[in-house]
């Protein structure tokens, strides 16, 4: 059986609400918690094969120019070396999001530092990372451009990413108030804390491959397509993934260098990116230099709104940070000014980073209302409520929901917004209190999920769908047990298996959504083949705790599903709803901050964020996202920050030591509340992404705090001591 | 060569070169796969895994530690943690009902590094946790199953007793030491590996011979007098910590950020200074509180003076053959302050780090002993602001007066931790700061919270 569906129109039933189970929504705890403490979930580097070797990946060491050769022959004599491997196969560039399709590929060409271009297979990883070291590259440098800041470096800008709405420069001459400045946002890694890894092993032309990704439908395909086979022949599987945060969308290099390796010795072969590998090959966000120019009206009220973004990528990649997503949507203003120009550099390819596009764009177009905040006067939330519009301006679409002034109420009320003192301190700390708004777009892809309902009354849910720390296997539970009314320890669900139905994967904050839509599917129908068991209507029919109630009468599920189980695939595919609507999360960030007057430290004493996200599927991985999310953004505004030396592009900071993800200390007790809402144009759950909000803008809060708290506005993240310390009155 | 420890209760012997990492031997070797692999160079705690000796149970981070460190220890990895029939730890059921492993790479290393903590009655769950990172929960949910499994009794199987076994390659005694140096003057010392362990994952340096030091128990004993403190080298950055806390709070809480829990218990006071780093937060505490150091080359014994070690950058006065063997400071400078200023709160080289140590008598300064790291190629004195308070009254005049004085003292440099610019002007805010601290300003360098 199968039960498909095409988002076309609003789905306003909200028919998770009237199930009797009580599973979905709670805070149910992740089922595999048990495996994930005692070691014992399999990550990708962990399914070891008899006799496996292992290949460590070899970097270019300049930025531009061709691999003329490599001196194999002296480290395949070395002891323990089996095999040294270049070719055209091997990947130059990771692959995109949702791809679905090799990337660019061969070693000839070099195209930045730290491209891998050669593998060194051994017995032992010490053997291959000693053959790796040895392994001389006769290389010819070319001309390269490794510094998307340096004068007379080329632009583009393409056309689609263009637009203009009425007279952004009439408007600002006009404006009673303006804001007209530059914010720059360095680059970004998503360090996820698993280092992307993979296994491969040939069974005849059948190739298994253990990954650490996030899509397995598109990877499947990019996988296939790298090596020139038939996707049916690819099995992929990544059951456990530990973070993923964009850099796991699409393939990396190690992938296909361990399956051409595996291939070509006849033995499984495992590759693993160190972590100083995982900085330079897989994917970085861009650097941005953003112009915004607001013009408002004496009430605050915005009459224009121009942002002009510069990022960069490497050549011929079609990816560019979409730093402007979400300025069409957010406020007012009937002049609009939109423009991206990407500039080509020899650095390691620019990806998708947690909320790509949101997460600088917004933050930054958030520090700027703070700005006309000050020019106006206005408290800073009561100019963002000025400013909510009734319709997507840029876009000239309705909103599918919109609940960014709730969001903003709700948020001030429970951090005391109202309260907070001017000019507090406290001993050095100069003590300062800001805000930002939360917005993501939000979206679904097709996604295919397999629901067993089997005689013993069990439940297996199955898709290829990963759980990369989200909480999938939470919530794909809850939502089958909701509809089924199957408690959770009835219920079986199993993903990252690329034979399992194809679901939309982990990204984009659609993964939830997509996957857990696919569920509803194929419990809904189900849910009428046991209505029709007991004729009557599914609408009338109760199901709880293993057993269906009608009129008055139960009966076990036991009893209904008969000998053999009952097997439904769930399908859903965006539609109308999507194209005709905007739909987005809102969200509010408030935060206090404590800057040190001696040394222009700043750390953040409080923060909460307060989220409308449509239905939340569980309480607890919902908010953990939001607080993940709130911790990335601490990081962006005061720590994180790629260095690239600008003579050659090679990253200076490409390991945990130097590239500073928040620690502990760094992040207070974070809050978090969410807003009821469903969202039916969303999906027929009423629910929408959350991966992603608790991220976008949450910098702009504490950059917007420390100008609170000193006076200091710092434009060019992250907000470090030197940047604050200049501006401090003397000790 | 064979190294004979207790693995998850069990004892084992490993065939092992001695700088392979217990790290790449649980997961290559024994298929030991709970402890992970996340950075390879101490920064993030994947790989943290309990030791147990004689001195008691500790957290340790398994990339750089070395096989040749563990002869006569027991190790227990995430998989020892539960029970043997299976039930979870206190802190593992408290890590599942808190939501405190997310996508769980990091899970396995907090899981060692909270049972440890708990095995050990530690309740200061931050400072425990803080060498280990986590990109998805934002901390908080894992601190508070930390909490949650305070009061929980320490399970029986927690309790290791190490075997009776001996290393090959580790001199018992700073007699076997000295001799062993002089007949290997280009061999490798290693004691607690926080360095030398990067040497070979980062670096990928074939260390020739090497001697480890943590059975020269003579190197690690602590003498505490009325009028000094004397260290061993071998003594960790932990037990240094212990030892100063009563006499030098403000020492004690700059070692308190000094890398992590992981690092402190291997990382020796004589490791640290030996290797001579520029950024080492140790030498500009010590040379404020004119420490001594102590070193030996076969029979020879001699002092100098901690500053006077620090040559020029990478080069100290250390002879081939000669090793450190402990350090004295002097107690009851009541005046001692050590602010360490960096980008991040923990885990974090720093920007500068500053030693104060002025003597005021009848309101003038007689003596003042300042020094910092970061704003030299090597830890340096400030003789010139020293020279500027000698003789003056002891007030804010004077304090601004000496000011001018840092330019001569220091031209540090730019870099990605912080300006040339920065580092001056937060050098001489220390110097403003010490003197609102003496004056009975509060100073809390720490985190502030609401």
């Amino acid at each position: 059986m199968n039960a498909h569906l095409k988002m076309d129109k609003p789905d306003d039933r909200n028919r998770l609400d009237d199930m009797a189970q009580g599973l979905l929504g709670t805070a149910m705890d992740r089922p595999e918690g048990p495996l994930k403490v005692t070691g014992t979930a399999t990550y990708a580097h962990e399914a070891h094969q008899p006799g496996m070797l292992h290949g460590v990946l070899v970097r270019a060491t300049i930025a531009r120019g061709t691999l003329d050769g490599v001196e194999a022959a002296a480290v395949e004599k070395m002891p323990g070396v089996r095999k040294v491997m270049w070719g055209d196969k091997f990947l130059r560039n990771p692959a995109q999001g949702t791809a679905n399709k090799a990337p660019v590929q061969g070693s000839s060409e070099i195209y930045y530092i730290g491209q891998p271009v050669a593998l060194v297979v051994a017995d032992s990883f010490e053997a291959a990372r000693h053959g790796a070291q040895s392994l001389e590259l006769r290389m010819t440098a070319g001309t390269a451009v490794p510094d998307a800041k340096a004068d007379g470096v080329a632009v583009e800008r393409p056309e689609k990413k263009q637009s203009s709405m009425g007279d952004l420069k009439a408007a600002m001459q006009d404006a009673a108030f303006t804001v007209d400045q530059r914010y720059t946002t360095p680059g970004h890694n998503s360090a996820p804390m698993e280092p992307h890894s993979a296994i491969a092993w040939w069974d005849g032309d059948q190739l298994t491959l253990h990954a650490s990704n996030q899509m397995l439908k598109y990877n499947v395909n990019e996988v296939a397509d790298s090596l020139g086979i038939d996707p049916e022949n690819v099995h992929l599987l990544a059951p456990y993934v530990g973070g993923g945060f964009g850099s796991k969308l699409g393939i990396s290099p190690d992938a296909v260098a361990a399956a051409l390796a595996a291939k070509e010795l006849g033995v499984p072969v495992s590759v693993m990116l160190t972590r100083q590998q995982v900085f330079e090959n897989v994917m970085r966000r861009s650097e941005t230099a953003q112009d915004f120019q607001l013009a408002a009206d004496k009430d605050g009220v915005l009459r224009g709104i121009g942002h002009t973004a510069r990022v960069s990528q490497l050549p011929d990649e079609s990816f560019a940070e979409p730093v402007t997503q979400a300025t069409p949507f957010l406020y007012k203003g009937e002049n609009r000014e939109t423009h991206m120009e990407i500039v080509r550099v020899n650095q390691t390819c620019a990806g998708s980073v947690r909320a790509p596009g949101e997460a600088v764009g917004l933050t930054a177009l958030e520090i700027a209302m703070d700005e006309l905040a000050v020019a106006t006067g206005i408290d800073p939330v009561e100019l963002r409520k000025r400013n909510i519009p009734d319709r997507s301006p840029g876009e000239d679409k309705p909103f599918s929901s919109h609940k960014l002034a709730e969001a903003l109420d709700d948020g001030a009320a429970i951090f005391g917004w109202a309260d907070r003192k001017k000019g507090a301190t406290d001993g050095e700390w100069l003590i300062g209190y800001g805000m930002s708004s939360a917005a993501r777009v939000n979206m679904i892809g097709e996604s295919h999920a397999r629901v067993t309902l089997n005689p013993d009354g069990t439940l297996l849910i199955e898709t290829d769908m990963t759980d990369i720390g989200t909480g999938t296997y939470a919530i794909l539970t809850q939502i089958a047990g909701e509809m089924l009314g199957v408690p959770q320890d009835r219920i079986e669900t199993r993903l990252g298996d690329s034979k399992l139905p194809k679901s939309a994967g982990s990204g984009g904050s659609w993964g939830a959504s997509s996957a857990g839509s696919s569920v509803y599917m194929a419990c809904e129908k189900l849910r009428q083949t046991i209505a029709a068991k007991l004729n009557c209507d599914e609408g009338d029919l109760t199901l709880k705790d293993g057993t269906a109630t009608f009129a008055n009468k139960q009966t076990p599920l036991t009893d209904l599903v008969g000998d053999a189980p009952m097997v439904v695939e769930g399908a859903i595919e965006p539609g109308k709803t999507q194209k005709d609507f905007r739909q987005a999360t809102f969200g509010s960030f408030f935060c206090e901050v404590g800057v040190n007057s001696v040394t222009g430290e700043v750390r953040l004493r409080r923060m909460h964020g307060s989220f409308a996200a449509g239905r939340i599927l569980n309480a607890k991985t919902a908010r953990s996202q939001c607080l993940g999310g709130m911790t990335f953004g601490i990081g962006m505004a005061l720590t994180e920050e790629l260095i690239q030396d600008t003579r050659d592009g090679h990253l200076v900071n490409h390991d945990l030591a130097e590239y500073h993800i928040p620690v502990n200390a760094d992040v207070p007790q974070l809050s978090v509340n969410f807003i009821a809402e469903r969202d039916p144009y969303a999906n027929p759950m009423q629910a929408k992404g959350i991966g992603e909000l608790g991220i976008c803008g949450a910098g702009a809060a504490i950059i917007n705090a420390i100008y609170d708290a000193t006076g200091v506005r710092v434009r060019d993240l992250p907000a470090t001591m030197d940047k604050i310390l200049p501006g401090l009155p003397d000790v | 060569m064979d190294i004979t420890f207790l693995l998850n209760g069990e004892t084992v012997t490993a065939q092992a070169a001695p700088t392979v990492t217990l790290l790449d031997w649980l997961r290559t070797e024994r298929g030991l796969n709970g402890t992970k692999e996340g950075c390879n160079e101490g920064d993030c705690g994947a790989c943290t895994v309990m030791v147990t000796d004689a001195s008691g149970a500790r957290s340790l981070n398994a990339c750089i530690l070395f096989m040749g460190q563990l002869a006569g220890k027991a190790v227990r990895t995430v998989e020892g943690i539960a029970g043997p029939d299976g039930a979870l730890h206190p802190v593992q059921q408290a890590m599942v009902d808190h939501h405190g492993s997310q996508c769980g790479f990091c899970t396995p290393g907090f899981v060692v590094s909270m049972a440890t903590a708990h095995l050990n009655g530690r309740s200061d769950h931050d400072d425990q946790l803080a060498g280990n990172l986590c990109r998805c929960t934002g901390y908080a949910p894992i601190v508070r199953a930390a909490k949650a499994a305070a009061d929980a009794p320490v399970p029986v199987w927690m309790r290791d007793t190490a075997p009776d076994a001996k290393t090959p390659h580790a001199p018992t005694s700073a007699d076997d030491l000295a001799a062993w140096y002089l007949d290997h003057p280009n061999g490798t010392l290693i004691a607690g590996a926080t360095d030398v362990g990067l040497w070979v994952t980062k670096q990928f340096r074939d260390l020739g011979d090497v001697a480890f030091l943590h059975a020269c128990t003579d190197l690690q004993t602590i003498d505490v007098t009325d009028n000094a403190i004397r260290f061993g080298a071998g003594v960790t950055m932990t037990q240094v910590l212990d030892a100063v806390a009563a006499d030098y709070p403000s020492y004690a809480a700059m070692i308190r950020r000094y890398g992590s829990v992981q690092v402190r218990n291997a990382a020796t006071i004589g490791g640290n200074i030996a290797n001579g780093s520029p950024i080492g937060d140790n030498p500009p505490a010590l040379i404020a509180l004119g420490a001594t150091l102590h070193l030996r080359r076969g029979d020879a014994l001699r002092d100098v003076a901690l500053q006077d070690y620090f040559l020029a950058y990478g080069k100290q006065d250390r002879q081939p053959g000669e090793f450190v063997t402990g350090v004295t400071i002097p107690r009851g400078r009541d005046a001692h302050r050590v602010y360490k200023l960096s980008k991040r709160f923990d885990q974090d080289i720093s920007a500068v780090c500053g030693g104060f140590d002025v003597t005021v008598s009848d309101g003038n300064v007689t003596a003042a002993c300042i020094a910092f790291g970061g704003m030299a190629g090597v830890p340096k004195r400030a003789a010139a602001v020293e020279a500027a308070l000698i003789g003056q009254p002891w007030n804010a005049q004077t304090i601004a007066d000496a000011l001018p004085a840092f330019a001569a003292d220091f031209e540090p440099l730019s870099d990605m931790r912080a300006s040339a610019a920065y580092r001056l002007e937060a050098a001489q805010n220390m110097l403003q700061r010490y003197f609102a601290d003496l004056s009975g300003v509060s100073v809390n360098v720490r985190e502030v919270s609401a």
